[in-house]
């Protein structure tokens, strides 16, 4: 897998303080919009969005997907294929 | 792959009640469930407000003042940031004498791109009768 947290990201999607849904409507809006092969990076603290709903629509879609762990909150990282 | 269209007609005031927040949240939360749905199935969501249900698209409401609780905005806001099609119905402002510039037709303030839209109720009803399941709130 393609460590996607070292390479730059195209765009940078911040929904800290959003709870589900927000988080993953938000980032598909955002994988609308991004080119192919781009980079988008997600700040995020709601547990069920970084832990659940946002891999499960990357993986659905069959974007490579890294989600890191931070002390409160999650760093995500999806590469829009 | 099917797309799946849902309107929620909106014909409630927007206190006392918790019917117009209900079809704005739910609109809003279909927007996420194809994660469970097969392989390419979407659900699809518009929200038109007719009769009282107007009242919902008022700018500057005062409902943390009168009631304590959060304004319908935010709601209405987040469902154009997310790209819905909102629709007001025209013949139902002119009822009540409400001009757009009293509307909350566009969510610019937090990155919003899509506008509300005034429509006559025959275009209303024409999504009504496109859509596949049509819920009155």
């Amino acid at each position: 897998m393609a460590d996607l947290k070292s390479q730059t990201p195209a765009q940078v999607l911040d929904v800290l303080g959003r709870v589900c849904p927000y988080p993953l409507v938000l980032t598909k809006k955002a994988l609308e919009k991004l080119p192919s092969g781009g980079i988008l990076k997600i700040l995020c603290d709601a547990p069920a969005s970084a832990e659940d709903s946002v891999p499960r629509f990357a993986e659905g879609k069959g974007y490579p997907i890294e989600v890191v762990k931070l002390a409160e909150s999650w760093e995500i990282y999806i590469q829009k294929t | 792959m099917a797309t799946k269209k849902l309107l929620f007609v909106v014909r409630a005031l927007p206190y006392k009640t918790e019917a117009s927040r209900l079809a704005l949240t739910h609109a809003i939360a279909s927007q996420s469930v194809e994660i469970y749905l097969k392989d390419g199935d979407l659900v699809e969501a518009s929200i038109a407000f007719i009769g009282d249900g107007v009242m919902n698209c008022l700018k500057n409401q005062q409902a943390m003042k009168h009631y304590g609780i959060t304004s319908i905005e935010g709601h209405m806001k987040n469902t154009l940031l997310l790209d819905m099609k909102v629709m007001i119905c025209k013949e139902d402002l002119d009822k009540f004498g409400i001009k757009e510039d009293a509307l909350l037709m566009d969510a610019e303030d937090i990155g919003g791109e899509t506008n509300a839209q005034i429509v006559p109720f025959s275009e209303i009803q024409k999504e009504m009768e496109s859509v596949d399941h049509l819920l009155f709130c």
